[in-house]
């Protein structure tokens, strides 16, 4: 008998309970492979995990006495070890099934048992090779857990400190604790791989908008490239921005700003290709519908939710810091930051590419022409770092 | 009796597997670092050395390198947790018999030791 009496009942609540608190399964795992070696008093205690990566199972987690413990994470059972074999086959399954667990002293009964005397499907040499087995794993128990009939974690027990042997009421125990582990390590995975998906999904969105920003170029051979260097120069003059501290950016500030960048003519989609590649002058009309191309464009995206940052990107990109601009006439700090910068970068790419009818400006001309306008056309942060940049030669 | 030497900087790895070796019949010596090693390895001659790759202070593969260079051609077996195949490479160029990844199966670290320590 162990020397103190454990209420089962009571420890697999309360491991129950930081199953819910805790996320990192691996974290859970060592604090009750941990206490089961102090209340339990053990010498050792191991947990063999699958690992779905390798599809194959790791002794993951060891607690004990120097000696007896195993390094963690050094030892690989493949599918074919003798110890998964007989947690996992179903010839060898029932072995197992009336204690919960397998129990190294059992072994010697279960080799005189008829069924494995009688059967020719290696049952004895799987008992044989386990017996060996548990010796070097510092196990005289060993519990499986399974999760809809999958072998999900295998609990190395090891001797207690008095000797006893371990009784049946201790056994279902661990193999109550040992499921609840397997459940909390199938949820781990689970958003593990709900998380993975949504990341599959960013990266789809953003291919998606680097394709829709390409579908404007398409339209209008003069912006070949605009859309790609409008948003290198925005990303450019934020980054340098946040560098000197002048603007504190929300979170994924950046990334909308990348997204709008990329999506900041989309409206010209809905514009007239006579409008939009008509060499000569616009007339006022034909500029009308040309400024629209701001509405349009927020209106495509406005089904996205989440992108609103984007969206205001996309659809103030040509308001100016007097309150001279389109579609709404916003004034000063009346801008979202993401269109302040976009329209910068925006009038720095159509002055020193070369259009149709006129050659494209020098750099430094262009940034001196800008910073004329800067605090009347467009905000003097973004200007400024446009600057910055242009002298560091990084522009 | 043979002897054998694991280096690992690990001590939960040294003191597993000396305790695994030792029930082998097999004289085990530990080094938790490259200094150290070398100096066993001319001292003790040991007939097979376990070394892992990924060391604080010296790598195993500049205690390999060393050991070379110094005309010592003890029988060594590689154990590393990356697979960087420019590593395996440059290892197998320098003679060593084996080469074992972590997680390991533990029947084939004992198999090769086995074999490689009395042959």
């Amino acid at each position: 008998m162990s020397s103190v009496k454990i209420d089962y009942k009571k420890e697999l609540e309360s491991a129950s309970k930081g199953m819910i608190l805790i996320h990192d399964p691996k974290l859970l795992i060592k604090l009750i492979v941990r206490s089961i070696v102090q209340k339990v008093q053990i010498d050792h205690a191991g947990m063999i995990l699958y690992n779905p990566q390798k599809d194959s199972y790791v002794l993951a987690i060891s607690h004990g006495q120097s000696g007896a413990r195993i390094p963690e994470g050094f030892i690989r059972f493949d599918k074919k070890h003798p110890l998964i074999r007989l947690f996992v086959e179903k010839e060898y399954k029932y072995l197992v099934s009336n204690r919960n667990a397998l129990v190294s002293e059992d072994i010697n009964k279960m080799l005189w048992q008829e069924s494995v005397i009688s059967n020719g499907n290696g049952t004895k040499e799987i008992l044989h090779q386990v017996s060996a087995q548990m010796p070097k794993l510092n196990a005289i128990a060993c519990v499986p857990a399974y999760h809809q009939h999958k072998l999900l974690a295998i609990l190395l027990l090891g001797q207690r400190h008095d000797g006893t042997r371990f009784e049946q009421e201790e056994l279902d125990f661990f193999s109550a604790l040992a499921s609840d582990v397997a459940m909390a390590i199938q949820n781990a995975q689970l958003f593990d791989d709900l998380k993975r998906e949504a990341e599959r999904n960013r990266n789809l969105f953003i291919q998606t908008t680097i394709a829709l920003g390409g579908a404007i170029e398409a339209k209008d051979a003069y912006t070949h490239g605009h859309t790609e260097r409008v948003t290198k120069y925005a990303l450019a003059v934020a980054r340098q921005m946040e560098h000197t501290g002048v603007y504190n950016f929300p979170p994924k500030f950046f990334e909308n700003l990348y997204i709008a960048g990329l999506l900041h003519d989309i409206g010209k989609i809905g514009i007239p290709e006579a409008i939009l590649t008509k060499k000569d002058k616009l007339t006022l009309d034909e500029y009308e519908i040309m400024k629209t191309h701001t509405l349009r464009g927020a209106e495509i995206l406005s089904p996205l939710t989440g992108f609103e940052e984007c969206i205001a990107g996309v659809k103030y990109h040509h308001e100016s810091y007097d309150g001279r601009g389109y579609p709404e006439g916003l004034k000063g700090e009346q801008i979202p930051m993401v269109a302040a910068i976009i329209a910068v970068a925006d009038t720095y790419d159509a002055m020193t590419t070369d259009r149709s009818y006129r050659k494209g400006l020098s750099r430094d001309i262009a940034i001196s022409e800008i910073q004329k306008f800067a605090g009347k056309q467009f905000n003097p942060k973004p200007v400024q770092a446009l600057f910055e940049l242009f002298q560091k030669g990084e522009l | 009796m043979s002897k054998l030497l694991i280096v690992d900087d690990e001590i939960d790895i040294r003191e597993f597997a000396k305790s695994f070796f030792k029930r082998r019949g097999i004289d085990v010596f530990t080094a938790s670092g490259g200094k150290q090693a070398l100096e066993i390895i001319f001292l003790e001659k040991p007939d097979l050395v376990l070394l892992d790759v990924r060391m604080e202070e010296i790598t195993g593969v500049d205690v390999l390198r060393q050991l070379r260079k110094a005309n010592q051609f003890v029988k060594v077996i590689m154990v590393s947790g990356i697979e960087d195949p420019e590593i395996i490479n440059e290892t197998k160029a320098l003679g060593v018999v084996g080469f074992i990844h972590k997680p390991l199966v533990l029947e084939e670290l004992e198999k090769i030791v086995m074999s490689e320590i009395k042959l």
